[in-house]
């Protein structure tokens, strides 16, 4: 087998096909080409493949985390824009009975309340943490896995706060001004073609495979204020906090719109309540570790898979969560978790990555 | 000299390569290896990522031509990338200076 079919074929096992496997083939094609025998001096074609798809892999998915914020930018636009737009302030809330049925109502309400916040967490999270390590040329598979995850979290959630925003538009389209619904329609129809497009970028991003071993890192490492805290150690609490910050906020904001305790205190508790609800769902989607998900799924998932299956990076790095908390709770010295984090990064079946978890409580693995 | 003594600075070097004239991989590896006598030995394929990826940050710009009937890739340098080469100059010269007055 040449030289060029073995880079082909790597390149190929990496995920990087089409246009971008074609052009590199092409271009060490004609530098073979240029000096017959040159082969000899072009290096590992594994090494070389390795290294395409490890830059590759960081700078899309990096990019496409950034092609998602802006995409929501332009759904927030379309949910803000509509609500100041001059003189709308008292007739855009006509009374959720005069729309045309609750059956679009509610679901709007979900899209427009709910949906926002998770977009903005995630999509936070993720452009942050493509920030912060913006000048890398090659981030951990894992970590880039997480970025991901967080940017199609975040995508689904501004699709759904624009669904929300036509629906809205659909129930009141007999009671609301021509105007207003043209506007606020058509900055919907805006924003889901850039979230649409945005959506197409995560999509290739995920299809090349980096090779790099190494922590996703967590919500914690993203935010440095809290990184050293209590909270560190009582992950669960940050959940709560936030939800309760959040419902307070809320409570206040709208205690003063509204101008009355009753409506504020009602609002505040429902965005509480929604913000821990999502937390529980998707907390561990995002890196908070220790959200409830996180017991239940790593303590039945390890379990119970045959020990010679292979190790994936979402398994390494939630074993490497688990011993993080099993620092945290003063179970493992520093010198252990430094030592099992080495071995958890380099396992490759999942009975090497239970090995490292021995001697921790059986219900958090 | 062996590759790493390169580490980091491949890129600066590609950009002083292609300042002049724009050109096709294998015509940049010359250019350093003549400029550098030789020093350099570095495994040739390394030059390719490093090409995409300085077109991925903009430095660089390439298009398809068609010369003595192959087709290959012909990379020049862009606004931003003669702006980073200069900046990367500066610095460079600061820390050579520096290290050979140190060094006597």
């Amino acid at each position: 087998m040449s030289w060029l079919d073995r880079l082909a074929r790597e390149l190929a096992a990496r995920g990087l096909t089409g246009g971008d496997r074609r052009r590199i083939i092409l271009e060490l094609d004609d530098h073979i080409a240029c000096e017959p025998g040159v082969e000899a001096r072009l290096g590992d074609p594994v090494e070389l493949a390795a290294t395409f798809a490890d830059e590759l892999a960081t700078s899309t998915a990096r990019r496409s985390a950034y092609v998602v914020f802006a995409a929501l930018v332009t759904a927030a636009v379309a949910l803000i824009v509509p609500q100041l737009a001059p003189g709308t302030a008292s007739n855009i809330f006509p009374g959720f009975t005069s729309g045309l049925s609750l059956w679009l109502f509610f679901p709007a309400l979900l899209g427009m309340y709910v949906a926002p916040q998770v977009a903005l967490v995630a999509g936070t999270l993720a452009a942050w943490r493509a920030v912060r390590h913006r000048r890398d040329l090659v981030r951990p598979a894992a970590e880039l896995a997480l970025v991901r995850r967080r940017a199609w979290i975040a995508l689904g959630a501004g699709l759904a706060t624009v669904a929300g925003i036509e629906l809205y538009v659909l129930d009141f389209v007999a009671v609301l001004p021509a105007w207003w619904l043209v506007l606020t329609g058509g900055l919907g129809a805006v924003a889901a073609c850039a979230l649409l497009f945005a959506g197409k970028e995560l999509a290739s991003a995920g299809e090349l495979r980096s090779g790099t071993t190494g922590p996703a890192g967590d919500v914690f490492d993203d935010l440095p204020i809290i990184h050293y805290s209590w909270l560190r150690r009582h992950p669960w609490a940050l959940g709560a906090l936030g939800s309760m910050l959040v419902g307070l906020a809320m409570t206040l904001f709208m205690a003063h719109a509204e101008r009355s305790v009753t409506e504020g205190l009602q609002r505040g508790v429902f965005e509480a309540l929604a913000a821990a609800v999502g937390f529980v769902l998707l907390g561990r989607k995002i890196g908070v570790p220790g959200s409830p998900r996180l017991a239940i799924q790593s303590g039945a998932g390890l379990a119970r898979i045959p020990a010679e299956r292979l190790a994936g990076d979402e398994d390494r790095s939630r074993v490497e969560q688990v011993l993080r908390e099993g620092f945290g709770q003063g179970r493992l010295t520093l010198e252990q978790l430094t030592a099992r984090l080495e071995v958890a990064h380099g396992a490759r079946t999942i009975g090497e990555l239970r090995q490292t978890l021995k001697g921790l409580p059986p219900d958090e693995r | 000299m062996r590759a790493d003594a390169l580490n980091g600075q491949l890129d600066v070097l590609i950009l002083a390569t292609l300042a002049d004239e724009a050109g096709h991989g294998y015509v940049i590896l010359q250019r350093l290896r003549q400029r550098s006598s030789g020093a350099f030995d570095l495994a040739e394929g390394t030059l390719y990522p490093a090409l995409h990826r300085l077109e991925r940050d903009g430095l660089l710009s390439s298009s398809w031509s068609v010369q003595s009937g192959r087709r290959r890739r012909v990379y020049e340098i862009t606004r931003a990338g003669r702006a980073a080469l200069s900046t990367r100059r500066q610095d460079w010269t600061q820390f050579a200076t520096a290290v050979e007055a140190v060094l006597g």
